[in-house]
């Protein structure tokens, strides 16, 4: 493990930049959103900003994304196809904890089942992953309650820990190590780690006071969720209040639906396009002849719930579908940001317990 | 992973032969243009691919030949934006394959028993396949009985097929129309009914199912009532599919996805996926 | 950073964005979180506005149609046949029109509407037949001298009593329809008058689900419950308007037993609603007015009822129609009316029309000029100027055909370049500044995000081009000094410049040397003399049904059937979205409940046979519990669904939301 003065922690991001394309939190001055962006130039970086607007799922998995081109002649009956995705080798510089777990869902979904999606394996294969511990929780952060944070465990290349004068960086795999060994970074002891060790309980500590949006006990839900002993209408209820805009699954850093539109051009090619989905829109499972499995709103919902907080689906992610990131809280035109709906279902758990 | 399989890139294929089946369905004979790929491409019945038509898009479709001495081909019915375009492409010209995808039926378990299948219209398009390969292989299965039932005589898939697997010995045929037609001297009324007529057995026996919502409930329901058990009734299902890899999602059901888990699920399978079929 | 803050350009609630700008090219879009109206919320348009700007279905260069064909020129020669087709005109004031797109920022209409006016002279400007909009604006206009929402979008959460009248707010303005739940949810009271369960009617605290065309019945059933019960705010009445006297009166003939009969309702709700509005504090009015608004006559029974109430001039108060369209309301202010010069001055204002005369060194056509739809029906046009639509086709298709030229100006390929003798493309609202004014009064800059495809201009440039090629001398160097202009002319823009668009959330006009950061809501102290209650009609007939037609077909949108489809047929997952309906019904559908259905015996999807007095029509059922026995709904105007039957009733569907058809539904 190393160390880096704070002043100096920007060092890594110039000496990744020689090898990678750095995106780091930066705060859009206009809005003042924060946004994981390709940065210009590292001092941009704010290593103390809020959590970005949108997860790491934004540059490893697109919003919209040409995977392949194609031109077919009528007449020569030429067919031409060709990949279009050609990522840069990319640093994700300083992502959260609660992130780098979606980014873990998206790599178990996307690479460790029974296909390898090769066009989020082109992506990834070439990140550099350093995260950042979180201090102190953010107003809308859970992720206490969903085992994602507020340092990462796993899944970093390095990852940082602001022990005040100096952070601590640990290394999670050889190319994190051999970086800072390139850059002759002085070697932590122990009693780094032990601070380390405070700064997290601190920052757990701290989740009473500051995290006062969002209490998401998932523990107790995801049971019901897996066996679906929950009364319709407590579906019905959060189904009424669906706006069937989709954002739940955009900002989500591990929902990963996607559709797939052939896009002609007016000089006669045609891209492929990769874009976002969602299962709450209802030509998302509409299928040709008329048929939709799923077409009341309330089983729309019930989708996406029972994907983030099922057993069956934890298992594809090793971890719960959940980060704790409260970003669906943020965009929610209705009030079911997952931390509502589990509320409405302990609440019903609760009165049917109260009722026996 | 020992298959072959195309992922993401589909291979080129051109269509040498189209044959009209009925009203608004076609088969279309295939054959890649990479003789590479022609050579590796090995399908499992009960399988399907995504077939792109140039231009208009994607779209899966299962596959109808049997995986040994079939010529590759596919049969859609013309429904929408996607398949039109297939239907009005001409002999010579090329789609783009991926796959095959999917978990295909499971012969191996089923060796030693009587197959029955019941198909509804275009629903006997993905099980000539399983037909082909249990007819190829008739000797390691008991009574095979195929129960058809369409609209109208018109509307019967495969009948050269149908009259081809009539010759081989102990293949039983039932087909019947829904409302009578002129010319017609076969049965009448729904598929189901034949159930019965055929005196299906239960014990020792599966069942392939497939047809539209309507049909295939009326008939597992009959064949529950028989007596068969819920894992011996084998159907493939139909979902909206944009990736055939497991990875967009249109397709889940519930815990399953319909790509990878399935096509091919058993009744029993389906009744706990928790969604309507 | 390749985050670029702007504003959703669909409809007119106007949420804040950013989208993700790399390399030129748009590869997303996210919701601005310290967006004063939309707060961090899109729609599924909203969410996905990233698939039409990038939409290659361009047109990518200037057009003349040449022996039947559109041929490219250069934008020289396509101007100079332009400007000598309009200058060919001899009596401009009957035979050219403008027909200007309330999607165009404020400073391209302006600059269309000059063009019309001082180059071309004719005051023929309008905008699509946007009655619901004019109406409201009308009634408010004349009611208090503002012609825009009287509240602020961004003060719904401090509404203790929320009124949603018709309109199916949560699909047509989802994030309006958000931030009243959002009221909702920390105790306002919300209630809805609709027929129709609607999402919001579901969501509200109480659901007046009146007969079918009885809303302004109920309405004055409310104001006369108030005013008997003396439940209303007499200080206010008595202090800050004129006119009560004629408006009690014009209630008197309404009965209680006709209200309870006509409206299917009960006093006692409506009495009781009436209750919460009084005790409330503040309180809130919100109707659509698009293309299926409301009428104006209703219109004017919500702004008084509001007035009587004293729930206007107030925080957290005002009667708010909600627009469509993107740029609806900024359309009106730049004047792309026959009759309004910018800021609703009237062309019939000798004081403005001098102001105008003076600035643009020409003189504005004395006498008001008409419609689109009044000239075509006048039959004398013989050139119409079109930006940037097509619906019109649907309806007036051979009557376009028989002109002697369009002119068609826009940056996508459309339907209507097929009726084009020129076409001079435009970029998008992404390839340059341009400010665009939202439902309430926001006027939002939009900067520049990429640069135009290869060789487009502006739309702010080209028309300086037009007016350049016909000898008027137009000096703009950017959008900024077209709006300086705009701010010369018009009292309620007068503060506005392109400086003051710092950060997010935009400048709510009047924006003037009193207001310099803009103006929430209606100030009481700036009315000149009193706020006035609107004269009302006192005909309180309901709808008819009788035996032989015993349904009230109602007509709306859904919220992916949405207008200007020519826009949604670019996207990707919207167009997916409203496929999915057309797929499941492809005749478009009729919502019956399941008691009607029952008599009727027919299952959900099975076809019927609407007939009307008119005419008749085969559509699909729907059956559903959000429509009352014996009333059905229709979701109208798509060109490829029911609107064929639907024009058969044009008169009556100029009624808007409240348009009821009498019809039977027959077994097929």
């Amino acid at each position: 493990m190393f160390l880096i003065k704070k002043n100096d922690v920007l060092k890594l991001a110039q000496e990744l930049e020689k090898s990678y394309s750095v995106y780091g939190p930066v705060v859009e001055k206009e809005s003042g959103q924060t946004f994981l962006a390709k940065v210009d130039n590292v001092t941009d970086i704010d290593l103390n900003a809020p959590i970005p607007s949108l997860p790491p799922k934004n540059i490893l998995f697109p919003q919209i994304e040409k995977i392949i081109g194609y031109k077919y002649d009528q007449s020569s009956k030429n067919a031409e196809i060709k990949m279009l995705v050609v990522p840069e080798a990319k640093a994700l510089f300083g992502i959260r904890s609660c992130d780098l777990a979606g980014v873990q869902c998206l790599d178990r979904f996307f690479m460790g089942q029974e296909f390898v999606d090769d066009v989020y394996l082109e992506h990834r294969k070439k990140t550099f992953i350093v995260a950042n511990t979180c201090t102190a929780p953010f107003a809308q952060c859970f992720c206490a309650c969903t085992d994602s944070g507020p340092s990462a465990k796993e899944g970093y290349d390095l990852n940082l820990t602001d022990l005040g004068d100096v952070y601590l960086v640990e290394a999670g795999s050889d190319k994190g190590k051999e970086l800072c060994e390139k850059m002759g970074l002085e070697k932590s002891d122990n009693s780094h780690l032990d601070a380390k060790v405070k700064v997290v309980d601190k920052s757990l500590d701290l989740f009473e006071e500051k995290a006062v949006e969002n209490k998401a006990w998932i523990s107790r839900v995801m049971n019901r969720i897996t066996t679906g002993f929950i009364k319709p209408e407590i579906w019905e209820y959060i189904g009424d209040q669906c706006f069937e805009c989709g954002a739940c699954s955009f900002v989500c850093p591990s929902c990963s639906c996607f559709n797939i539109e052939d896009f002609n051009k007016q000089n006669g090619t045609t891209e492929r396009m990769r874009e976002w989905d969602s299962c709450s829109y209802e030509g998302y499972t509409r299928m040709a002849g008329d048929h939709n499995p799923r077409k009341p709103i309330e089983d729309r919902r019930n989708k996406r719930f029972f994907c983030k907080l099922s057993y069956s689906q934890s298992q594809k992610y090793l971890r719960p579908g959940c980060v704790g990131c409260g970003r669906c809280a943020w965009v929610c035109p209705g009030d079911i940001g997952l931390p509502n709906v589990v509320t409405y279902v302990r609440r019903e758990i609760t009165e049917r317990e109260i009722n026996e | 992973m020992s298959e072959y399989k195309v992922i993401t890139v589909p291979e080129v294929a051109v269509i040498k032969e189209i044959k009209k089946e009925i009203e608004d369905t076609s088969t279309f004979y295939l054959e890649f243009a990479n003789p590479e790929v022609e050579k590796n491409f090995k399908i499992k019945s009960g399988q399907f691919i995504m077939c792109t038509i140039f231009g208009a898009g994607e779209f899966a479709v299962s596959l109808p030949p049997s995986p040994e001495n079939d010529r590759f081909h596919i049969s859609v019915r013309n429904a929408g934006k996607v398949t039109g375009a297939l239907h009005r492409l001409q002999v010579g010209d090329k789609v783009g394959i991926r796959g095959p995808f999917g978990n295909g039926f499971p012969f191996e378990e089923i060796k030693g028993k009587n197959v029955i299948y019941v198909a509804g219209g275009i629903g006997l398009i993905p099980l000539r396949s399983s037909i082909v390969h249990v007819l190829q292989h008739r000797n390691d299965f008991g009574r095979i009985i195929l129960l058809y039932g369409s609209r109208s005589p018109k509307d019967l898939m495969f009948q050269y097929n149908i009259e081809e697997w009539q010759k081989i010995d102990g293949f039983e045929t039932f087909i019947t129309i829904d409302n009578p037609a002129p010319g017609w001297t076969g049965e009448v009324g729904f598929v189901n009914t034949l159930i019965e007529k055929a005196q299906v057995p239960v014990d020792n026996t599966v069942a392939f199912v497939c047809g539209p919502p309507i049909m295939f409930n009326s008939v597992i329901k009959d064949l529950v009532n028989r007596g068969m058990r819920e894992e011996n009734i084998i159907s493939t299902l139909e979902r909206h599919m944009k990736c055939g890899i497991g990875k967009c999602q249109h397709c889940a059901i519930g815990r399953t996805l319909v790509c990878t888990d399935g096509p091919v699920y058993t009744y029993k399978q389906i009744k706990t996926l928790g969604e309507q079929i | 950073m390749n985050y670029k803050p702007g504003i959703c350009n669909f409809c007119g609630t106007g949420c804040g964005h950013l989208l993700n700008v790399d390399n030129g090219e748009i590869n997303g879009v996210f919701a601005s979180r310290n967006h004063p109206v939309s707060k961090g919320r899109l729609c599924v348009r909203g969410w996905h506005i990233h698939e039409l700007v990038r939409s290659d279905d361009r047109i990518t260069a200037p057009k003349i149609r040449k022996n039947g064909k559109l041929e490219s020129v250069s934008y020289d020669e396509a101007i100079s046949y332009a400007v000598e087709k309009m200058k060919g005109i001899k009596k401009p004031s009957e035979e050219l029109g403008f027909f200007a797109s309330p999607r165009s920022s404020n400073e391209e209409n302006y600059l269309l509407m000059k063009l019309a006016r001082s180059v071309f002279k004719t005051n023929n400007i309008s905008i699509e037949s946007e009655s619901g909009q004019r109406n409201s604006l009308d009634v408010l206009y004349k009611g208090t001298g503002m012609a825009g929402m009287l509240g602020s979008l961004d003060e719904i959460s401090k509404a203790e009593f929320i009124f949603v009248v018709g309109t199916d707010i949560t699909k047509q303005n989802p994030i309006v329809g958000s931030e009243i739940h959002m009221a909702a949810r920390n105790g306002a009271t919300v209630v809805t008058l609709c027929s129709r369960k609607s999402q919001i009617a579901k969501l509200s605290d109480m659901h007046l689900q009146c007969n079918a065309g009885s809303k302004k019945i109920v309405l004055a059933a409310m104001a006369k419950s108030l005013i008997e019960n003396k439940l209303y705010d007499a200080d206010f009445v008595q202090k800050n308007t004129e006119g009560f006297e004629g408006f009690a009166n014009s209630l008197g003939s309404l009965s209680d037993s006709s209200v309870e009969s006509l409206t299917g309702l009960s006093l006692d709700d409506i009495n009781s609603v009436v209750k919460k509005l009084s005790q409330a504090k503040t309180a809130m009015a919100f109707f659509s007015s698009g293309i299926s608004g409301l009428d104006a006559d209703t219109i004017s029974y919500i702004y008084n009822l509001f007035v009587v109430a004293g729930k206007i001039g107030k925080e957290g108060c005002g009667v708010n129609p909600i627009a469509g369209i993107a740029n609806l309301q900024g359309s009106y202010d730049m004047g792309a009316a026959p009759d309004l010069l910018t800021g609703f001055q009237s062309v019939k204002d000798q004081d403005a029309v001098k102001k105008f005369n003076k600035a643009w060194g020409s003189d504005v056509p004395a006498e008001n000029g008409k419609d689109v739809y009044e000239l075509l029906a006048a039959k004398k046009l013989k050139g119409l100027v079109v930006v940037d639509h097509d619906e019109i086709i649907v309806r007036q298709g051979d009557a376009l055909k028989a002109l002697d030229f369009v002119i068609y100006f826009g940056a996508f390929n459309n339907p209507f370049t097929e009726y084009a003798d020129v076409v001079i493309p435009i970029g998008t609202y992404v390839e340059s500044d341009g400010t665009f004014t939202n439902t309430d009064r926001r006027v939002q800059l939009s900067v520049k995000k990429v640069e135009p495809i290869d060789g487009i201009q502006p739309g702010w440039k080209v028309y300086t081009m037009v007016a350049d090629k016909a000898g008027a001398k137009w000096n703009y160097n950017a959008p900024a000094a077209v709006m300086a202009e705009i701010a010369s002319v018009t009292p309620t823009y007068a503060g506005i410049s392109y400086d003051k668009f710092k950060g997010i959330g935009g400048i709510q006009w009047p924006c003037n040397d009193k207001y310099p950061q803009g103006c929430k809501r209606l100030a009481l102290d700036d009315v000149k003399g009193k706020v006035k209650f609107v004269p009302v009609t006192a005909n309180f007939k309901g709808p008819e049904k009788n035996d032989e037609y015993p349904f009230l077909l109602m007509t709306g949108k859904a919220q992916h059937f949405w207008h200007q489809n020519n826009l949604m047929r670019r996207t990707f997952i919207p167009m997916r979205e409203y496929n999915a309906t057309l797929l499941l019904y492809p005749n478009g559908y009729i919502e019956i409940s399941p008691a009607d259905a029952k008599n009727i015996q027919v299952r959900d999807r099975w076809p019927v046979k609407v007939v009307s007095p008119h005419g008749s029509m085969k559509v699909t059922v729907k059956i559903t519990d959000d429509v009352k026995s014996e009333t059905a709904y229709v979701p109208y105007f798509i060109q490829n669904m029911v609107s064929e039957f639907l024009m058969e009733h044009k008169e009556l569907l100029e009624q808007g939301e409240d348009a009821i058809i009498p019809v039977r539904i027959e077994k097929v």
